[in-house]
């Protein structure tokens, strides 16, 4: 049987009486490209600073390429790539500096990280950038640099919260086609974002968490089906976009539509 | 469709004055937002901790004024009971000074609020100044100046009550003056750390003012005793009376100046000297107003991006070495040198030294044999420029934080790292203060320079322990890009300040008493030994980063990574 990239199992986390992640278990095979969605306040980015280290869970286990993970786990760190939620960057260190220092921080040798730093700067488009300082670098830039930085040592499992947030659609292209090629090389890539046409386009499989629980796992075209099964019979048999699974299954959340603000022009 | 085309109805301007309705009610609407902040941050153990401990430093600066108000007022009332006019410029200029570089020494220790985040409301320019004004009042150098002006006028009141109103308005308007001259300095550094041209102009300026320092060292060192003749005499007087016709024009004279014409009943010169100050505040006025309203018009100096293909560049200066330690300190080195508030905070002890180190001169003895505890109270006070370094040592990382926490680097090497790093800092620092002292007041008797040398191997290993302790539990995010408003701790900031008292003061009891009896070589055997225990201390308290570290990693990334 083949180790899975990423395997929890009864992940919790708790933040006073708020259960954010409740008992979530699911399991990430390698190779595989899968979208973690959820609403505004579902849970993701806690699942994801979990999976990473960032976070302590309640209860539940992590498991990253086979072995157990926490904190402390260097070596199954070695072997995976982050781009978190705040993108992690040193705001008073210029782009190039800022790799070389995350190359090294991840155990490359001095001429490993020159080269991949200035391989990545060139395909991220931030090579007549190398004097700025970070700080004063755009949203998109910023993201661009935190994506290199999180692949700089060739990462087995890489985690993205929101990649695509501010990077302008030549660049986002440019990163889905990396980020592609990287699956076809053996890779594991687990992405939040909504943007959901993104994920119809590049993940294979997807899980969808909704205040704090997981409520669909599987491929795509299984969610559709289950999603199509459960509709009445003039719209069973129509082909449903990934936002019309994501919206049916999440729903409203069982609120009300919103009173009409009669006085917004 | 038919709505579309119809014309919108347009509401009447409001009016947008400092003191308009629409004003006032924001002034309303503020003064809420803070209340609610402070509430708010009494939820938290860490909020209280920190309220608490501005409620004390608050108290802390009112008994500060209050001590600076009985000095001042007991030097106004001396020289007014004794008619000493003349020399009441000393006064004024005290305070101007004081006034000026107390808000920068301290900008890491005081909470200040950016009212920059405002713009976003529809806030008029002359409420917008008028804030900005009114959020300094709350300055460190603010309530010390008010209280120092407070103090001279009391002071001359018990003598001339029939001054009452000429010294309440010199006051006034020299207290109005040194208030927006305090902003309008600190808002245009800000303005000029904000890009990378402006920024490194400055840097330049601000090390060959050091360097300088070091060439005036020689000038000032006494050549000679302080014997007065009749020659030195007359060449201080003939000085002093080209300062005193130069000062006369400036604020803090004019204010002087103002004060001593209305004692001599001359209404007419007071005027004019108090309306020149009035031109002084205006100008001032006007200077603050230039940068606020590029700051309210929502300039931007971030650098565009560059279209111009660049060739590639050698790139520059690494510290040898691959492994995660040589990586740090390399870093921090290259985030220290672009980071002002911290050169600043490292060097403006030096300045204080050069300045005080006078004092360690004993009078009547031959030059070149300065007081024993010269070295180690210079040593103490340059330390004071390591404590943001020391003991917020995670706070610029700010969202970097994560990083930290996602490499595959334990914590302790993270935390060893910038250890070294500030120890070698620490030991460039003090040969430098040693050096600015030597050359200040001379060579201290070799007993004293061994224990000195051993003090402060002493207290390096205290404040990187306790540093280590505070930066995990106490961190606040630093803003490099700014000198001032930034979001300091006023807990770290007192409790280090405490743990700094106890070491100078550890070393200066055993060294007092050493040479009270007359064994001052004892001091060093004794410093060793507890710099011995102290580097056990800082050793046990590395082995326990990495525990400390994951315990408090959520709070860490909540408190640097944030971005309001």
């Amino acid at each position: 049987m083949e180790i899975a990239a990423i395997q929890t199992r009864g992940l919790t986390r708790r933040f006073g009486e708020l259960t954010a992640v409740d008992d979530v278990t699911f399991s990430v095979a390698q190779g595989q490209f899968f979208g973690f969605l959820g609403p505004n306040g579902a849970g993701k980015s806690t699942t994801i600073k979990m999976l990473t280290g960032l976070l302590e869970p309640s209860a539940g286990s992590i498991e990253i390429l086979g072995q157990r993970f926490t904190a402390a786990s260097l070596d199954v760190k070695r072997q995976i790539g982050v781009v978190p939620e705040g993108m992690a960057l040193f705001g008073r260190l210029t782009a190039p500096e800022y790799l070389r220092f995350v190359g090294r921080m991840y155990g490359l040798d001095r001429q490993t990280t020159n080269q991949r730093t200035d391989e990545l700067l060139d395909f991220m488009q931030l090579a007549n950038e190398t004097r700025k300082l970070v700080t004063d670098f755009s949203h998109g830039m910023q993201k661009k640099l935190a994506l290199a930085a999180a692949v700089i040592h060739g990462p087995k499992v890489l985690f993205l919260d929101e990649p695509f947030e501010g990077v302008d659609a030549i660049a986002a292209g440019m990163l889905k086609a990396m980020l592609q090629g990287m699956i076809n090389r053996g890779a594991t890539i687990f992405l939040t974002t909504h943007v959901l046409e993104i994920v119809e386009r590049l993940c294979s499989h997807v899980a969808i968490i909704s205040q704090g629980r997981l409520v669909a796992n599987g491929s795509i075209e299984e969610l559709r089906e289950g999603v199509a099964s459960s509709l009445p019979g003039s719209e069973a048999g129509q082909r449903l976009t990934l936002e019309e699974i994501f919206l049916s299954i999440v729903g409203a959340g069982g609120q009300e539509p919103a009173q009409e603000l009669s006085w917004l022009a | 469709m038919a709505g579309l085309a119809e014309p919108l109805d347009r509401e009447p301007p409001l009016p947008s004055g400092p003191f308009s309705e629409l004003a006032r009610s924001q002034y309303k609407a503020l003064a809420s937002l803070r209340w609610s902040i402070f509430r708010h941050t009494l939820r938290t153990p860490r909020g209280a901790l920190e309220a608490w401990t501005s409620v004390l430093a608050y108290v802390l600066y009112g008994c500060m004024g209050f001590g600076l108000a009985m000095a001042f007022g007991a030097g106004a009332y001396a020289m007014a009971a004794n008619e000493k006019w003349s020399i009441l410029p000393l006064l004024f200029w005290v305070v101007f000074i004081m006034w000026q570089v107390v808000p920068v020494t301290l900008a890491s220790l005081q909470q200040q609020f950016d009212i920059a985040g405002l713009l976003r409301f529809p806030v008029g320019f002359g409420a917008f100044y008028l804030l900005h004004v009114i959020f300094g009042l709350v300055d460190v150098s603010t309530i010390l100046g008010a209280f120092c002006c407070l103090g001279i006028w009391i002071g001359i009141m018990l003598v001339r009550p029939d001054m009452f109103a000429w010294v309440g308005l010199g006051l006034a308007v020299f207290a109005a003056f040194n208030i927006l001259l305090v902003r309008a300095i600190a808002a245009w550094i800000d303005r000029w750390l904000a890009q990378r041209r402006t920024r490194e102009i400055v840097g330049a300026l601000f090390f060959l003012a050091l360097m300088g320092l070091q060439l005036l060292n020689p000038a000032f060192r006494p050549q000679h005793s302080w014997r007065i003749t009749p020659e030195s005499r007359a060449t201080s007087l003939r000085r002093l009376n080209t300062v005193n016709s130069i000062q006369r024009w400036l604020p803090p004279g004019l204010a002087a100046f103002e004060v001593q014409r209305s004692a001599g009943a001359r209404p007419l010169p007071a005027i004019e000297a108090v309306s020149l100050l009035g031109v002084y505040v205006l100008a001032v006025g006007g200077v603050l107003s230039v940068r606020l309203r590029g700051e309210y018009r929502g300039e931007n100096f971030g650098d565009a991006p560059s279209r111009k293909k660049v060739q590639p560049r050698a790139r520059g200066w690494l510290i040898e070495g691959s492994g995660p330690l040589a990586t740090v300190m390399e870093k921090e080195l290259r985030v220290l040198l672009r980071a002002m508030p911290l050169i600043y905070g490292l060097a403006a002890p030096l300045l204080m030294v050069f300045v005080l180190s006078g004092l360690f001169l004993r009078h009547g003895a031959a030059p070149g044999h300065p007081m024993a505890m010269s070295l180690i109270i210079s040593l103490g006070y340059a330390i004071v420029g390591f404590t943001q370094l020391f003991y917020n040592n995670l706070g610029p990382e700010g969202p970097g934080i994560q990083m930290l926490f996602l490499c595959p680097t334990p914590m302790r090497t993270v935390i060893l790292g910038k250890n070294l790093f500030h120890a070698v800092l620490f030991f460039m620092d003090a040969v430098l203060v040693c050096v600015v002292t030597v050359l200040r007041v001379g060579w201290p008797v070799p007993a004293a320079l061994a224990a000195t040398a051993a003090w402060a191997l002493f207290a390096l290993p205290v404040h990187l322990a306790a540093g280590n302790l505070f930066s995990l539990n106490m961190p606040y995010r630093m803003n490099l890009g700014r000198m001032t408003r930034q979001r300091g701790s006023q807990a770290s900031a007192l409790l280090s300040m405490l743990v700094q008292i106890g070491v100078l003061g550890i070393g200066a009891g055993i060294f007092t008493l050493c040479s009270f009896f007359d064994r001052l070589w004892v001091a060093t055997p004794v410093f060793l030994c507890l710099a011995g225990a102290a580097t056990i201390a800082w050793m046990r308290v590395l082995d326990r980063i990495d525990e400390m570290a994951s315990r408090r990693r959520e709070s860490l990334i909540a408190t640097l990574a944030k971005t309001e």
